[in-house]
């Protein structure tokens, strides 16, 4: 029985890695606005550039989202 | 009530981490991710023929569909190498890993495949969503990476970027400070080898636990409200997979540019830049010999 609880704990610790990625996410993406806003003609480049950057951010919440199903 | 949340509601089993085994060929079991990925490689198969022999000078739409892509990818490829030469080395390989998992990530969002079942097992799961599939595909990508780069550099100099024992006999020849300098640099490169194991780890993970949380989501809204919601995971789903394979082949890409020797640029640039001062070199003096 202790021992599941402590499963539970750690499961719910998890969810603090969204707050982690949703700050990254929101900050790279505050930023490329802010470079496209200061030069519009290298949106494109930049639009592209933030998408990796933001899958790149977002892939630590999906690691603890493996390991939610692990524990 | 009862009869509303079978209506409204499609209740079906969270998978689990682990493979589901189809049926066993001469005792070694075949998961559902390996038959998709000769599935797929059949259907690439297909595709290859059929445009190699409708190939025509002018394009039917399906044709120019593929003209399309080929060039996304090549100025993909082109923006990150920057080296026309150096893209043209690389594209069948990145070319291949993200045609492969934009059609391995999306395959199962066609309607209907995801409920023919064999023993209860459907056939059409996302084979990225099986951790085997996606380490797999990182493990070939970074052992070609260290090929290539054997190739560039030969099999010392290769091994000299992780075990960096030359710079420190050098710098030590110099001076006190220099040597020790490079003996950090020496255990610095020894954890370049953890750092080769970690690309492994966070490419394979990284497109495993997309392509998982997104089945799992699914099934979980569906669950919850069959009908609306899903739609918008389901275009949401469209994009993150066409973004994962993205992702995976631009990062590949990134790890052969960290590979290859970065002087190629330089040793094309650097005869013309001696021509160009010797040249202006030459005029001055003629400038001096003329003043003179």
């Amino acid at each position: 029985m202790e021992q599941e609880a402590a499963q539970m704990i750690g499961k719910g610790l998890l969810g603090l890695s969204m707050m982690g990625s949703g700050l990254g996410e929101g900050y790279l993406i505050g930023k490329a606005l802010e470079a496209m806003g200061r030069n519009p003609d290298m949106a494109g480049t930049i639009f592209t550039r933030m998408l990796i950057g933001v899958a790149l951010a977002e892939s630590t919440a999906l690691y603890a989202f493996a390991l939610f199903f692990l524990i | 009530m009862n009869f509303f949340t079978d209506i409204l509601q499609v209740q079906r089993e969270i998978p689990g981490i682990e493979p589901q085994i189809l049926f066993e060929v001469f005792g070694i079991p075949v998961a559902t991710s390996s038959f998709m990925i000769f599935f797929i490689i059949l259907l690439f198969l297909v595709v290859g023929i059929i445009i190699r022999t409708t190939f025509t000078v002018y394009p039917t739409k399906f044709q120019v569909l593929f003209e399309e892509l080929y060039g996304a990818m090549k100025d993909l490829v082109d923006e990150v190498t920057n080296d026309i030469r150096r893209s043209e080395a690389i594209f069948p390989m990145i070319g291949t890993i993200f045609l492969y998992l934009l059609v391995a990530n999306i395959i199962t969002l066609v309607p209907g495949l995801a409920d023919i079942t064999v023993n209860g097992n459907a056939i059409f799961a996302t084979p990225t969503a099986d951790f085997n599939t996606t380490l797999g595909l990182a493990l070939g990508a970074v052992i070609i990476i260290n090929i290539i780069s054997v190739k560039e550099w030969g099999i010392l100099a290769h091994l000299g970027k992780f075990i960096k024992i030359k710079p420190v006999v050098l710098g030590f020849k110099k001076s006190m400070g220099d040597g020790a300098m490079a003996l950090v640099d020496m255990f610095v490169g020894v954890l370049d080898i953890v750092g080769e194991i970690a690309k492994i780890i966070s490419l394979s993970i990284r497109l495993f636990a997309n392509m998982y949380a997104g089945n799992i989501l699914m099934i979980i809204l569906m669950g919850a409200f069959a009908y609306v919601v899903p739609a918008i995971w389901y275009g949401m789903s469209l994009f993150v997979g066409a973004l994962q394979a993205m992702v995976f082949s631009t990062l590949v890409a990134a790890y052969y540019m960290l590979a290859i020797k970065p002087s190629s640029e330089e040793s094309e640039t650097s005869p013309e830049e001696k021509k160009i001062t010797t040249a202006s070199v030459g005029t001055t003096d003629a400038s001096v010999a003329e003043a003179a």
